[in-house]
């Protein structure tokens, strides 16, 4: 059987058209693909290598990129590749195949290009990950439950600690950009599909690929070094950690696929009249994450690439001795490192401003504002690497310049925070399960962003740092902000993706399960961080055992929470109501295609004439209403006609006029 | 754009509020606003510095005096956010699905500004203030006769040595108090972090490299010493003890283990 597969790609090259053998390549040929060219790999690099310095690592090395080779053949990531260079291109009728056209579930299990496939693959593909992470957490939390629980080895909690943070970090940053960015970001700009579908479909199965690349670091000593990998340590750990490069290195080229296709997506393809003034603000949240992520992954990647050489060819970049550099590595990470922190919080606050307007029905507040604040954001985001390493003593003296850094980017967050407080301003505000997520963004963020800010500080971080309250302080901001965020998207764009309602009373149940958790998890975390304990310690001193008993009981409140959501999601995509084309009475484009959305999202390519937040009344009328209806009676009519034809004008500086008038009445 | 939302079929309830009303709120706002601010205040005054413990340095003062100011600064900005987020739930919320829409506010560039400028004042006061932090805790390395530590961290211990006082070597660590010390740190295998918890000072041990840092104690204790860089199998287990003792009693500790004064 699996030889019979992996002679699928000669085949391919001989059906130039994609003909039978595309219809047959699914994730099963992939894995058996992948298997098999693993194996053989295996085989030829034990053979010639085993009884070498670095053996075992080659071994895992070649295999390990067999796989990802072997799957990449097998799903049919290449078909198209072989075909052109054979000079030829897909027949029509094929293209539809690839698009996925009438085939049911079984389009969810190949290379299909639609990008409405693609974005449900991802989503799947990121609640995966959030699974297996938020288990490990779990695992985390119970052995500190008590400082002498013993209930893991050091051994098995360091490569859980590290596992732990490299799959959450991988799927907070495709969270926002995967399932939404593919699947509403296109029609939400009016287009049939993404600029490049074949891309698209590329950067989903890459990822798919690379996981049980991830996971087999579990089998082969964990990653012991946290989700940083620091050198020298990660020179002398086990071959978990060429899987932990292997993975980064595909995890690169995935993100820079999706993040060219989508940025000439938006770039090319907004629908006529979608002048960037019409565009909407997730497009925009959305661009600048995977613009982010353009320049910041090839440095992780450079950084795992050298990692290689010297864990597999006696390399010696990251080695003292040998002349190498630790605080090498540590910069290219913090290169990458401080730029992806953005990379998943833009999105995801991006898709909060989008949906905040529509349930204040209100405009957005400062359209422009937004605008210039995720600018802003991203430009100072490339600058700020160091505030990493101000401990590391590896130039001192820049620590004051990347303190200004650091500190300057508290003003665009703050617009943020503007941006929204206005539109919930005076609005009528409806508390569905999305709009609750921006409160509880505001709620969460405030605290992440505060604390951020001690850790700007120099000499405040210098006794902060490597500490627990550093572990308490991000989670505030990739979870309590940007997995918030991706919850409330979800919960919003849930009726246009499944075609039905996300079951609301689980969804109430599992907020507020998984926020207080969040609450009283992180809290306690900040306190026995203040109080000194480490960050990625097996044990500590009995001094902070309250405060870890009270992180481990909330860390357990938010696993029921997402469990409910996980019911919640899986019972309400099986048989909740069918979803109206619009249940929310929003603006943007993608509420305007019916469900189910048909292959090409539009029969008729809209034409957008005004941006999408048209919420409201004009004030301005109702004002005048108010001042000739409900103020007092003396109220001349005369003064009357004045404010009406103040109103033609209709700005806001004269409502402002016109209210103190009415307040002196 | 087109839209299906159900037509708002006309405001069935006054839209907005009688404009004295509209006084009424901010006025109400306001008031939040300040009990938040008030409640935070006391948070910042007693929580953070007290969580930290008894500084056992100028060093650990200043950043303790930081966290609380810091605090405080931050107390009104968080209050005005929650406030008006409160406030728009108690309030503005809807029974249900909203019948009509709010006011078409797309923005008011006075508050924009000022919020903008207030943010950066505050930005700046930040930065000012760290910059004059920064002298003091660098202060202990330019005083007179500092003592000098060789610190080296290595898997999984720490190393002490007094290379003034006869080499003098201990896997704990012993200061005399109200004297500035210099430490020099380095690391023989992976990245380790010295940190002297009640001190506030930490610095990363790298391998082929010394890095410094300095500090005075003026506290005589037992404090601890821990790495705070994940540095392998029993990175928990690396800590020691910080003993602060008398100038007399440091002299007959080194003479004790072999060193001189």
């Amino acid at each position: 059987m699996s030889a019979a597969v992996s002679d699928v790609a000669p085949q391919a090259s001989t059906a130039p058209t994609g003909g039978g053998v595309l219809r047959r390549l699914n994730i099963v040929t992939a894995v058996w693909a992948g298997s098999a060219l693993a194996a053989i790999g295996w085989f030829i690099a034990h053979e010639l290598w085993q009884d070498g310095d670095h053996g075992s690592d080659q071994v895992v090395l070649v295999t390990l990129i067999c796989w990802s080779v072997g799957f990449m053949v097998g799903i049919g990531a290449f078909n198209g590749p072989i075909g052109w260079i054979r000079g030829n291109d897909l027949a029509h009728e094929d293209e539809l195949f690839l698009a996925g056209k009438d085939q049911g579930i079984g389009r969810y299990f190949r290379f299909t290009t639609d990008h409405k496939v693609v974005g449900i693959q991802y989503l799947i593909v990121t609640m995966v990950l959030f699974a297996l992470g938020g288990t490990l957490a779990m695992l985390i939390r119970t052995n500190l439950i008590s400082p002498d629980s013993q209930f893991l080895s050091a051994q098995t909690y360091n490569a859980i600690v590290g596992l732990h943070g490299l799959i959450m970090i991988i799927a907070t940053i495709i969270m926002v950009t995967g399932p939404f960015g593919n699947f509403i970001v296109p029609i939400m700009i009016g287009a049939r599909d993404m600029a490049f579908p074949r891309l698209n479909a590329l950067s989903l199965w890459l990822i798919v690929a690379a996981i049980p690349v991830l996971f087999s670091a579990a089998f082969l000593g964990g990653i012991p070094t946290g989700w940083v990998g620091y050198a020298p340590l990660a020179d002398q750990a086990p071959p978990g950690m060429d899987a932990y490069s292997i993975f980064i290195l595909i995890f690169a080229v995935s993100s820079a696929v999706a993040g060219a296709n989508i940025t000439t997506t938006v770039l090319t393809m907004r629908a006529r009249g979608m002048s960037w003034r019409r565009t909407p603000i997730f497009v925009f949240g959305t661009v600048a994450s995977v613009g982010l992520a353009l320049p910041a992954f090839p440095l992780f990647m450079a950084s795992q690439i050298l990692l290689q050489v010297d864990r597999t060819q006696g390399g010696q970049f990251y080695v003292a001795s040998g002349g190498g550099s630790p605080w090498l590595y540590a910069n290219l990470f913090w290169l990458m490192g401080h730029p992806e922190v953005y990379v998943i919080l833009i999105p995801a606050i991006a898709a909060l401003m989008e949906l905040t307007p529509v349930f204040a029905r209100k405009p957005l507040f400062s359209f422009n504002t937004a605008v210039i604040a995720i600018a802003g954001i991203v430009g100072l985001s490339v600058m700020v690497w160091a505030h990493h390493m101000y401990a590391a003593g590896w130039a001192p003296d820049l620590n004051g310049p990347f303190m200004l850094t650091t500190e300057m980017i508290s003003v665009p967050t703050g617009l943020l925070f503007l941006v929204i407080l206005g539109t919930l301003w005076r609005g009528r505000i409806w508390t569905t399960v999305p709009m609750l997520a921006t409160y509880a963004m505001l709620w969460n963020f405030i605290i992440g962003g505060i604390t951020g800010i001690y850790l700007s500080d120099v000499p405040a971080d210098y006794a902060l740092h490597g500490s627990m309250f550093v572990t308490a302080h991000f989670h505030y901001t990739l979870m309590g902000a940007g997995l918030t965020g991706a919850i409330g998207a979800l919960a919003y764009w849930f009726p246009k993706m499944t075609g039905r309602m996300l079951n609301e009373r689980a969804g109430y149940i599992s907020f507020w399960l998984v926020q207080i958790g969040f609450n009283v998890t992180f809290i306690g975390m900040f306190a026995v961080g203040l109080a000194g304990q480490p960050r990625r310690v097996v044990t500590y001193a009995h001094l902070f055992a309250a405060g870890n008993l009270v992180s481990t009981l909330g860390a357990y409140c938010i696993g029921i929470g997402m469990l409910v959501l996980l019911y919640a999601i899986v019972s309400s995509w099986m048989h909740g109501p069918i979803a109206p084309a619009n249940p929310w009475g929003a603006k943007t484009l993608e509420w305007t295609v019916p469900n189910p959305i048909p292959l090409e999202n539009f029969e008729v390519l809209p034409v957008v004439t005004e941006d999408p937040y048209g919420y409201g009344v004009d004030e301005a009328f109702l004002t005048a209403e108010l001042v000739s209806g409900s103020a007092p009676r003396t109220a001349s009519t005369g003064s009357a006609t004045a404010t009406q034809a103040e109103v033609a004008a209709g700005s806001g500086q004269q409502v402002a006029t016109l209210d103190r008038e009415a307040g002196q009445l | 754009m087109s839209t299906d939302l159900p037509a708002p079929d006309g405001p069935s309830e006054p839209v907005v509020q009688s404009v004295a009303g509209w006084r009424a709120e901010r006025v109400r706002i306001f008031w939040i606003w300040l009990v938040l601010t008030g409640l935070l205040v006391v948070f910042s005054l007693t929580v953070p510095a007290r969580l930290m413990g008894p500084p056992a340095s100028p060093t650990m003062h200043s950043v303790e005096s930081t966290m609380t100011l810091f605090s405080v600064a931050a107390s009104p900005v968080a209050a005005l956010v929650w406030a008006i987020a409160l406030y728009s739930l108690l309030r503005w919320r809807s029974k249900g699905r909203p019948t009509a829409d709010g006011p078409a506010i797309r923005g008011h560039a006075a508050t924009t500004v000022a919020w903008a400028v207030t943010s950066t004042v505050l930005c700046v006061f930040l930065l000012v203030w760290g910059m004059a932090e920064m002298i003091v805790i660098n202060s202990p390395a330019e005083a007179n006769a500092p003592l000098v530590v060789d610190v080296t961290g290595q898997q999984w211990v720490w190393t002490f040595s007094y290379p003034s006082q006869g080499n003098v070597e201990s896997d704990q660590l012993y200061l005399p108090v109200d004297r500035p010390v210099i430490f020099h740190v380095t690391s023989k295998d992976v990245i380790h972090s010295f940190w002297v918890v009640q001190m506030g000072i930490k610095i990363d041990a790298n391998p082929g490299e010394t890095t410094k840092t300095s500090v005075m104690p003026d506290k005589i204790g037992v404090f601890d010493v821990r790495c705070a860089e994940l540095c392998g199998l029993r990175h928990a287990e690396m800590q020691t003890s910080a003993h602060v003792v008398s100038a007399s009693d440091f002299n007959s500790w080194l003479s004790q283990n072999g060193g001189h004064s």
